[in-house]
């Protein structure tokens, strides 16, 4: 892991910042940025539900509320779209800490239960606030970033693949940065030996509120994000599909880790997108992702990173 | 006045019945192989467009349809536990793995039954018409046999799994499988029909649910969710406890669409299963473990 972050990863963020002048297609662009966006909603759900061994399954709640935040500030009330996005990461740390409250007391099955439901609940609320929301039909034609006269949609989305890059790249400094200091290994701590660490002085409770919270707040930075650039806000974000595509991607990556879901979210859209293309399996490729996140979890439980791991460490001699 | 509550309290009593019965399923896996199935929801929505095919597609009749809902969610259900929670069993994460695979085993039925069935809107037959007139208040026939139909499923499942061999086996299992095993229980066995008998009563409730509401590949989605706050309320742990919680929430929920309203009644719900967990963090029923 330390010598995939120290050589490798540096060199993939310089090929991804060149990626632009080679590739001018404006649709495999656009598969970029959605690869970004969800990269930042796999590795930000890894925090919580590998790193910290939280049984979250509300993550989409975060995304959602982010959505309908940049949405309704920015089409609604007006706001510029540059505080619209980071806006979203406010109130989506807000809704963590809503529910943290109560999720902070339970255990096992009851966190799964109860931050399930709290995402089908926030569905519930966006669909039958129709006046406010758009309902079932979302809300369309949000205002676009631009800077000056300077539209980002334009030189074949050149601006939006720059911010959803740079926003990736906060994002996973962010989440290496704290998984790194003594809170994050506290978190490990927690998730390896919970009586230990509690015997240690953790406090269990508010370090699962400081995790959903932190988690939370990149992942509405994405869900803000994606609104503004799709221009379209709707239940979707909070649906089953996306869910199992992040999940998937979690799974694929590797739990446990904050480049594995990264590497995965690439892979995972491009790989999907390709069968979106072949007709008929638009809705059978959520099958084929359902099958390889249980072929992964029955074959390769470390994913795609310990695999890249295991391949560089033999190579390097070790 | 006194219509409209008798009205709710019939309506309640429905609701509370088809609660009762999707979350004694989830109940029965839980308590026997310590397992969430979420794909529980899912085999609903198998167990009714398997009933349509039998009963209108091909015309045999409701009966043969309820059977072979029921049947095919059962089967579904040993597919299921055979693949994706078996090899899991020795596993330290068991109870999160599992929660994942059942979560792909819920989009796998769900996305199939869209692909198989397509998306134009279905309906099952009832499995009588007209209507009951109970102190004024008007209720289908279909939904006063739901009624009468829960308590004698619910009864039979609490006999079955305390009064016969099978049954207690199956408890057995769930309590201590290295005992078990001792005893000569063939534990591997007892989780297939746990497994069987809940995703068998799945298919069922499917049915029922069919003759009310449209088919979607989406029907056991939101039921999931209710029965999820039904097992949140009532603990997990027992069958009384459960089905005690589904009408608790039945009438709670009828109540409040009397009240507030359609709109607000799920964030309530979800509000008081989040003070009863603030209070009492092993449900509402739940002992103090």
């Amino acid at each position: 892991m330390n010598r995939l972050s120290i050589f490798i990863l540096p060199a993939v963020l310089i090929v991804l910042l060149a990626v632009p002048l080679f590739v001018e297609d404006s649709y495999i662009r656009h598969l970029f940025i959605v690869a970004f966006m969800y990269a930042v909603l796999a590795s930000n759900w890894d925090l919580s539900l590998g790193y910290t061994g939280l049984f979250n399954f509300g993550h989409m709640t975060f995304f959602g509320v982010g959505v309908y935040t940049a949405a309704i500030a920015a089409k609604t009330l007006g706001v510029d779209p540059w505080l619209a996005i980071p806006l979203s990461g406010v109130t989506a740390a807000l809704s963590a800490l809503l529910i943290a409250a109560p999720v902070a007391r339970l255990k096992g099955i009851y966190v799964v239960l109860v931050t399930f439901a709290f995402s089908q609940l926030v569905l519930q609320l966006i669909l039958s606030q129709s006046q406010i929301t758009g309902g079932g039909e979302g809300m369309v034609r949000l205002p676009y970033l631009r800077l000056g006269d300077y539209s980002f949609i334009r030189d074949y989305k050149l601006g939006y693949y720059y911010v959803a890059l740079g926003m990736l790249t906060l994002s996973t400094l962010f989440l290496t940065a704290l998984v790194s200091s003594p809170f994050g290994k506290s978190l490990k701590a927690v998730r390896d030996n919970e009586d230990y660490a509690r015997a240690r002085g953790i406090s269990i409770t508010r370090q699962r509120i400081a995790v959903l919270v932190l988690s939370a707040i990149f992942t509405g930075v994405a869900g803000g994000f994606y609104a503004i650039y799709l221009r379209v806000a709707s239940p979707e974000a909070l649906g089953f599909g996306t869910m199992s595509l992040t999940l998937s991607m979690v799974l694929i990556g590797g739990v446990g880790t904050i480049w594995g879901p990264v590497i995965a979210a690439l892979i995972l859209i491009f790989a999907t997108e390709a069968f979106a293309g072949i007709r008929g399996m638009e809705e059978a490729r959520f099958i084929i992702i359902a099958v390889a996140m249980i072929l992964v979890l029955r074959l390769a439980p470390g994913g795609v990173l310990a695999l890249l791991n295991r391949l560089t460490n033999s190579t390097l001699g070790r | 006045m006194t219509e409209a509550m008798i009205a709710t309290i019939l309506s309640g009593l429905v609701l509370g019945s088809l609660y009762a019965m999707m979350a004694s399923g989830l109940s029965v896996v839980w308590t026997t192989l310590g397992v969430f199935n979420f794909a529980h929801g899912a085999l609903m929505t198998l167990g009714a467009y398997v009933a349509w095919t039998i009963s209108e597609y091909l015309g045999l009749g409701l009966a043969a349809g309820m059977v072979a809902g029921t049947l095919a969610a059962a089967l579904a259900g040993i597919v299921i536990e055979r693949l994706l929670v078996r090899p899991f069993y020795t596993n330290r994460n068991m109870l999160l793995i599992t929660v994942m695979t059942t979560l792909a085993a819920m989009i796998i039925i769900e996305k199939g039954t869209q692909v198989i069935w397509g998306p134009r809107l279905k309906q099952l037959p009832r499995i009588a018409d007209g209507e009951l007139f109970i102190f004024g208040s008007a209720i289908s026939v279909h939904e006063a046999l739901i009624v009468l139909i829960a308590p004698v499923t619910l009864i039979a499942l609490w006999a079955f799994t305390a009064r016969t061999l099978t049954g207690r086996s199956l408890r057995a299992a769930g309590q201590n499988q290295t005992a078990a095993a001792l005893i000569g229980i063939h534990v591997p066995h007892a989780y297939g029909l746990a497994y069987a008998l809940s995703a068998g009563l799945a298919g069922f409730t499917g049915v029922l649910l069919g003759s009310i509401r449209f088919l979607t590949p989406t029907l056991g989605s939101e039921p999931l969710v209710k029965a999820m706050t039904v097992v949140i309320l009532g603990g997990l742990g027992s069958l009384g406890a459960t089905a005690g919680a589904a009408f608790v929430i039945g009438f709670l929920e009828a109540f409040l669409v009397l009240t507030v309203g359609l709109y607000w009644t799920p964030s309530l719900l979800f509000l008081t299963m989040i003070v009863v967990l603030i209070f009492r963090p092993n449900g509402l029923f739940g002992g103090r473990s």
